[in-house]
């Protein structure tokens, strides 16, 4: 399903070069829960970002549900990410628009028929436990409900892979609980999902395949 | 999705306030100046195709043509270049028509020994023969006939009409595209103050794997929504302005240049603003998403 192969990313700022990934090679099979860990500044958002298509490598190939990332037209990198779920740190719910509104957004954006819309968006508010917040704003939301929002706008499409950048980094441990609960649940139900996280212990207590970077450079790659 | 997109444009709209409304404004502004000056010239044009199909040109003869010869002559008039039609006119018959014009004083000409008008030929001149140079030449051609003893005639202020008429379309179109520079920069501004305003939901936006179409079409439609609302304003103020004004001026015009009234644009003219609003607008929104590409 993904392919890292010999993957290195230089960020170019002025003349300076900031090397954030080196010579990174892995494979995730479908249907995987895998966890990469590290430090801050290990290169564990770039990698992430290279998986959307966000960023391309500098070295090597990247090949994310059978397609070459770095090959890729701009359209055809759009067409990849309606398959690829994508949730942050912050949850990134548009302010102006309810809960349900945000997750409508994604479905509209993407050409989803009319009809289908508030089926769907529900069935996604039901799986991570939020219809009954449906018509809350942003603002009205804890933080661990704004971040299960994320993930019902992250899962909507039904995408065969979800991608969490720090998904409780910002929140107390009762709340990252529950949110790592619905990630689980969401990767139970046969979506292939990669988490990034600083934190060693919540990387311990998901006792799944972990890679861990160091300084840009996979240095671990165990329970694979 | 047209409609869910244009459903963003409106919603964009309303965050852009006030600067959205000093764009409509603009565009308004710069179509009125063009579609009030385009109503003036429109009407002078009609003054001038009028005033173009009255041209005559008078050849006095040198005497009566006796009735037998008058077809001979009239058809070796028709037969020079930039002529449409020939009259004769017999003395009797100038006569005539000076005592229909004298009304009741045309007893004034029974006074007379004798009748002292000339027998002449009233030429039309084809509509390439109505300009300056070509009634210069016609009237020369129409003197060296031999039986002619004088030749008046001439189109030079019909030109100067038509002169003034060209000068109000470039003046109209002068200051309306001022006007509609000022409103590109006005949209182009507004339509960027929305992208910053939306920079969350384009990320969104992107991150799902919107097409670009759904990014960049809400822009598009905001700057025609923004053209047309201006257009249909400018029309309404033109159409306003009209009604008010042409019952002033129509006097004042019929005396001048013999319009009995000042129309208004016609609806083609009408629907070419509309048109123009909408590429002014969508104009300046396509410039904004260029400026946020280049960024």
């Amino acid at each position: 399903m993904i392919e890292f192969h010999r993957v290195s990313k230089v960020y170019e700022v002025g003349p300076v070069k900031v090397p954030a990934l080196a010579d990174v090679s892995f494979r995730i099979g479908k249907g995987e829960f895998v966890v990469v860990s590290g430090p801050s500044g290990a290169g564990k958002t770039t990698l992430l970002r290279l998986l959307y298509g966000e960023e391309p490598p500098t070295e090597g190939d990247v090949e994310v549900l059978g397609q070459p990332i770095a090959r890729l037209s701009r359209s055809r990198i759009q067409t990849l990410r309606r398959s690829v779920g994508v949730v942050f740190q912050d949850a990134k719910l548009l302010p102006g628009r309810t809960v349900y509104e945000n997750i409508a957004f994604v479905l509209r954006v993407t050409g989803t028929p009319r009809r289908e819309i508030t089926a769907r968006a529900f069935d996604a508010l039901r799986a991570v436990g939020l219809s009954s917040r449906a018509q809350a704003y942003p603002a009205q939301l804890s933080q661990g409900e704004a971040q299960r929002a994320a993930l019902a706008r992250a899962i909507v499409r039904k995408q065969p892979l979800l991608i969490a950048d720090e998904p409780t980094g910002n929140l107390d441990e009762e709340m990252a609980a529950e949110v790592l609960a619905i990630i689980k649940d969401i990767w139970a139900r046969g979506t292939t999902v990669i988490l990034a996280t600083h934190q060693a212990r919540l990387a311990a207590a998901l006792g799944r395949r972990k890679l861990v970077l160091e300084g840009g450079r996979l240095v671990k790659d165990e329970g694979g | 999705m047209i409609g869910f997109l244009l459903g963003e444009a409106l919603r964009d709209l309303r965050r852009a306030g006030r600067v959205a409304a000093s764009a409509i404004v603009l565009i308004s502004l710069s179509l009125v100046a063009v579609g009030a000056f385009w109503v003036l010239s429109f009407n002078l044009g009609r003054a001038v195709t009028e005033w173009r199909e009255r041209v005559r040109v008078i050849v006095y003869l040198r005497r009566e043509v006796p009735p037998a010869e008058v077809p001979a002559l009239l058809r070796r008039v028709a037969a020079l270049p930039d002529v449409a039609s020939a009259r004769y006119v017999s003395k009797a018959e100038a006569l005539a028509s000076l005592k229909r014009v004298l009304g009741k004083d045309a007893a004034v000409a029974e006074q007379l020994p004798s009748n002292p008008l000339p027998a002449s030929i009233e030429v039309t001149p084809t509509a390439a023969g109505a300009t300056p140079g070509a009634a210069h030449a016609l009237i020369e051609r129409l003197a060296s006939l031999p039986e002619a003893e004088e030749v008046a005639g001439g189109v030079e202020w019909v030109e100067r009409l038509a002169q003034w008429q060209r000068l109000l379309a470039t003046i109209g179109l002068g200051i309306g595209g001022v006007l509609a520079l000022a409103a590109i920069l006005t949209v182009t501004t507004s339509t960027t103050l929305v992208l910053h305003f939306r920079r969350e939901e384009t990320e969104i936006m992107r991150l799902v794997g919107a097409p670009e179409i759904a990014v960049r079409l809400p822009l598009l439609l905001q700057g025609l929504v923004q053209g047309l609302v201006g257009a249909g304003l400018a029309l309404a103020v033109l159409l306003a302005g009209h009604r008010l004004a042409a019952p002033r001026l129509e006097p004042l015009i019929n005396l001048t240049v013999g319009l009995p009234s000042l129309d208004f644009l016609t609806p083609p003219a009408m629907l070419t603003i509309l048109c123009a609003g909408a590429v002014l607008g969508a104009f300046g929104g396509m410039l904004a998403r260029g400026r946020r590409a280049a960024t």
